[in-house]
C-alpha cells in the first residue's frame, strides 16, 4: 500500500480516537478551563464546610459546582464528576454553624438538602 | 478483489467499528452522568451561617491561629476510622487554649457589668487584656504536640485543606475585626453589626464614629504580612511529610498578636459606645456579652 492510500485510513483512525476521547470528555470528564472565576466559595463557605475528598482534592458544592483548591487559585469543574454527584445526592455538604445571626448562641453543624448550597 | 481493495474494506469495516464502540461507550457513561447544573453565584450575604462565623471571630480570640487550626477540624470532613483521634486532638487544642479562653471571659464579664452599671472600670479591662495576651503567648507551645498528632493522623489531602480552612478564617477574622475609622466603614465590621443588633440612630452611628479614632488609639496595631507569613510557613510546613510544630518560630507571636489586637479592639469598642448609648441598649449589649462570655461554641463538640 502507499503512502496515499494509508492516508485516508489513518485519518478515519484518528477521527475514531477523536470521537472517543472527546465524546466521553464531554459527557462525564472533568474540565479545566482557564477561563475565569468570578464565583469561587467565600472564606467564610470553606470555614464551615465540610468538603468532599476527591483525586486528592478538597471539593466543594458551591453555586451549583464543584470546587477545588489548586494551587494557590480555585478551579472548577466544568462537568459534575459522577462520583460527585451521587455524593452530593446521598449526603449532603455538613455546615457549622457557630453563632445564631445576631448573637443568639448555637453550636451544631447544619445540613443542608441536597443541591443547596 | 484486489489485495488493495480488500485491505480498504478491513481498515473501513475497523473504522465503523471502532467508531460505534466509542459511541456506545460514551453512550453509557453518558446514562450514568449527572444532569448539567448551571452556575448560580450564591450572595454570601444571605448566609447565615456565615454571619454566625463573623460574629463569633467579633467576639471569641483566644489562642489566635491555635483557635483556627481547632475550628477547622469541626468541618475537616475525616473518615469515621480517624474521628476518635481528631476528635481528641480537638478537645486537647481547646484544652491548651482554656487559660487564654478564661482570662478573654474576665474581659467581657468587666466590660458587661461596666455597661450594666453605666461606667466601666477601664484599669480592670486592662488588667485582664493583660492577661489575655500573656496567656494567648503559650497557646501554640502548649499545643505543640497535638498538632504534631493531628499531622500523623491526616491524609495529605485533608492537610492541605486543613491549611485551606486555616487560611479562611483568618480572612474572615480579618473583615469582622476591620478597624473602623471616619473613612473605612467595613460592612461586618464591629459597628456595623451593633448598629443592626440595637437598632442605633444615624446620630448615634455618627456620634461612635467621630469617637472611634480617640477611642481606639490603645488598641494594639497588627501587621496582616507578620500573621500572613506564618500562615504561609505554617501551610508548607503542615502540608509536608514531616511536621514538627516546635519549629515553627512564628507561631506564638502570631498567637499572641491576634488575640491582643481583637480583645483590645472589642474592649475599647464597647468603651468608645457605652457613653452614647441609652440605658436600654446597654443593658441589651451587656446582655450579648455575658452570653459570649458564657458559652464556647468552637469548643463544643461535632456531631
Amino acid at each position: 500500500m502507499t503512502r496515499t492510500r494509508q492516508a485516508p485510513m489513518i485519518r478515519n483512525v484518528v477521527l475514531a480516537l477523536g470521537v472517543l476521547a472527546t465524546g466521553c470528555g464531554v459527557e462525564v470528564g472533568a474540565g479545566y478551563p482557564g477561563g475565569d472565576y468570578d464565583v469561587y466559595p467565600p472564606d467564610a463557605f470553606i470555614a464551615t464546610t465540610a468538603p468532599v475528598y476527591f483525586e486528592g482534592h478538597a471539593a466543594y458544592w458551591y453555586g451549583n459546582r464543584w470546587y477545588y483548591r489548586d494551587g494557590n487559585h480555585w478551579n472548577h469543574y466544568d462537568r459534575e464528576p459522577p462520583a460527585l454527584y451521587q455524593r452530593r445526592m446521598q449526603a449532603p455538604s455538613a455546615r457549622r454553624a457557630y453563632e445564631a445571626p445576631r448573637g443568639r448562641a448555637v453550636g451544631r453543624p447544619e445540613a443542608r438538602a441536597p443541591g443547596r448550597r | 478483489m484486489t489485495s488493495i481493495a480488500r485491505a480498504r474494506k478491513v481498515w473501513l469495516v475497523a473504522t465503523v467499528l471502532f467508531g460505534l464502540s466509542a459511541v456506545v461507550a460514551c453512550g453509557g457513561s453518558s446514562a450514568n452522568s449527572p444532569p448539567a447544573a448551571a452556575a448560580v453565584a450564591p450572595n454570601p450575604a444571605e448566609d447565615d451561617i456565615a454571619e454566625g462565623l463573623m460574629e463569633h471571630h467579633r467576639n471569641h480570640h483566644h489562642g489566635g491561629v491555635t483557635l483556627f487550626i481547632a475550628m477547622s477540624l469541626d468541618t475537616l470532613g475525616v473518615s469515621p476510622e480517624q474521628q476518635a483521634a481528631v476528635e481528641k486532638i480537638r478537645k486537647e487544642l481547646h484544652a491548651q487554649m482554656e487559660p487564654a479562653r478564661t482570662a478573654e471571659q474576665s474581659v467581657t464579664v468587666a466590660l458587661a457589668d461596666g455597661l450594666a452599671a453605666g461606667t466601666i472600670d477601664t484599669t480592670k479591662v486592662d488588667t485582664a487584656l493583660a492577661q489575655v495576651s500573656a496567656a494567648a503567648a503559650t497557646a501554640h507551645e502548649a499545643s505543640a504536640a497535638a498538632l504534631n498528632e493531628l499531622h500523623a493522623a491526616l491524609t495529605p489531602e485533608q492537610r492541605g485543606a486543613l491549611v485551606d480552612k486555616v487560611e479562611a478564617h483568618w480572612a474572615v477574622w480579618q473583615k469582622a475585626n476591620a478597624e473602623e475609622t471616619a473613612s473605612d466603614r467595613p460592612e461586618g465590621g464591629h459597628l456595623s453589626s451593633l448598629a443592626k443588633d440595637l437598632a442605633l440612630t444615624d446620630a448615634q452611628v455618627q456620634q461612635i464614629r467621630a469617637s472611634l479614632a480617640e477611642g481606639m488609639k490603645a488598641v494594639p496595631r497588627l501587621d496582616p504580612q507578620e500573621i500572613a507569613a506564618h500562615l504561609h510557613a505554617f501551610g508548607e510546613a503542615f502540608r509536608g511529610d514531616t511536621f514538627d510544630a516546635k519549629s515553627l518560630t512564628t507561631a506564638s507571636g502570631a498567637d499572641a498578636h491576634i488575640v491582643a489586637r481583637g480583645t483590645a479592639q472589642m474592649a475599647h469598642f464597647i468603651e468608645t459606645v457605652s457613653p452614647v448609648l441609652t440605658p436600654e441598649q446597654r443593658s441589651e449589649l451587656a446582655a450579648r456579652l455575658r452570653e459570649h462570655s458564657s458559652h464556647d461554641p468552637s469548643a463544643s463538640a461535632n456531631p
